[in-house]
């Protein structure tokens, strides 16, 4: 039973602490903040002026800070984050450099030989044959 | 020099090229051939409609991906699951001739909010041509679909396609939270070292509908 009330306790304690850390944001992003204290306008303010005895006030400014954090800030999307880059290829060590080899040669060649065909021709065109 | 011997050099020529363009073509001209030129041209519609990245759609329902269609690069393949390799980097499919994509384990299924990750080879060793081979060809636009097991398919349009060094892998952009569904696929790219890529070759897209 005593703990039961101790723990109500650090829970609303908890609960205004937490409430005037968005109060204090709120007081210092909105400047006219003295003004409205007179007119007692909307939740911001309040929960600065009394903070201590009025735990309704901190409870309506924590919860938009409740609603927000799950959204916000959930567990990571990804459960574990894989380290290092993915090795998603693999070029057959020897094997396959030989055959990009191979096809690179068979290129150059095609090449090679393909402009002595041209030349020659051409040679033979000029030649008049 | 006679005629004969230079009609011989012009045949060795051509000859020689057709070898040349055998070896890499050959895998390429079978498959993705027919199914590009169709999709080339609903890509192109796609991305001319829909702003990839204007779009959101509802997130869908939690199911394990099972197969992945790219059309525009001839990609249709079943998905198999990933989990971490020893050393703590992300497992990737077997090397194996006509290999898979495979969905990372701990990252959300295709559709749901969050990074959904998805690997496949560019190169399988002596088997040739790996199932993300072209990967690198998708455009922004181009349409993604990821059959799940529910029957569901979850349909993904490209936002970037980036080229990025291994040593500067872009852990956080990669696997880090997003606020809508989201799709990453991942294979190598760039110069080869060794055996292997020094890049990876990484696909951004987001989910633009679902179906069944």
């Amino acid at each position: 039973m005593r703990r039961t009330g101790f723990s109500a306790m650090v829970i609303a304690a908890t609960a205004v602490l937490a409430g005037a850390v968005p109060a204090f944001a709120a007081g210092t992003s909105a400047t006219p903040s003295p003004a409205e204290r007179a007119t007692s306008a909307p939740s911001p303010v309040p929960t600065r002026t009394r903070p201590a005895g009025q735990e309704p006030s901190a409870v309506p400014t924590k919860r938009p800070a409740a609603t927000d954090a799950p959204t916000r800030v959930p567990r990571d999307q990804v459960s574990v984050v894989p380290s290092g880059a993915p090795d998603t290829g693999v070029t057959a060590g020897s094997d396959s450099s030989n055959t990009g080899t191979l096809i690179g040669g068979g290129a150059a060649a095609a090449v090679v030989v393909g402009g002595g065909a041209v030349f020659l021709l051409r040679r033979r065109q000029a030649n008049g044959e | 020099m006679s005629r004969v011997s230079g009609r011989a050099l012009a045949g060795l020529a051509l000859a020689a090229l057709l070898v040349g363009c055998g070896g890499p073509g050959a895998t390429t001209g079978s498959a993705p051939g027919s199914s590009a030129s169709t999709s080339s041209s609903s890509s192109s519609s796609s991305s001319s409609s829909a702003p990839p990245a204007a779009k959101q759609v509802p997130a869908v329902g939690r199911s394990v991906p099972v197969a992945l269609r790219i059309p525009a690069v001839g990609v249709d393949t079943p998905v198999m699951k990933l989990g971490l390799a020893a050393g703590g980097t992300v497992q990737v499919p077997p090397i194996q001739a006509h290999d898979r994509a495979g969905w990372y384990e701990n990252s959300p299924t295709p559709g749901q909010t969050g990074p959904s990750v998805i690997l496949g080879h560019v190169t399988v060793g002596a088997y040739g041509d790996g199932v993300f081979r072209h990967l690198g060809q998708l455009r922004r636009g181009e349409r993604i679909e990821a059959r799940l097991e529910n029957g569901t398919t979850a349909v993904f349009t490209v936002t970037d396609v980036r080229t990025v060094a291994k040593a500067n892998f872009p852990t956080k952009e990669v696997y880090g939270n997003v606020d809508r569904p989201e799709l990453r696929l991942i294979t190598c790219g760039g110069e080869r070292t060794g055996d292997g890529y020094r890049d990876n070759v990484i696909v951004f897209a987001v989910l633009t509908g679902s179906g069944h």
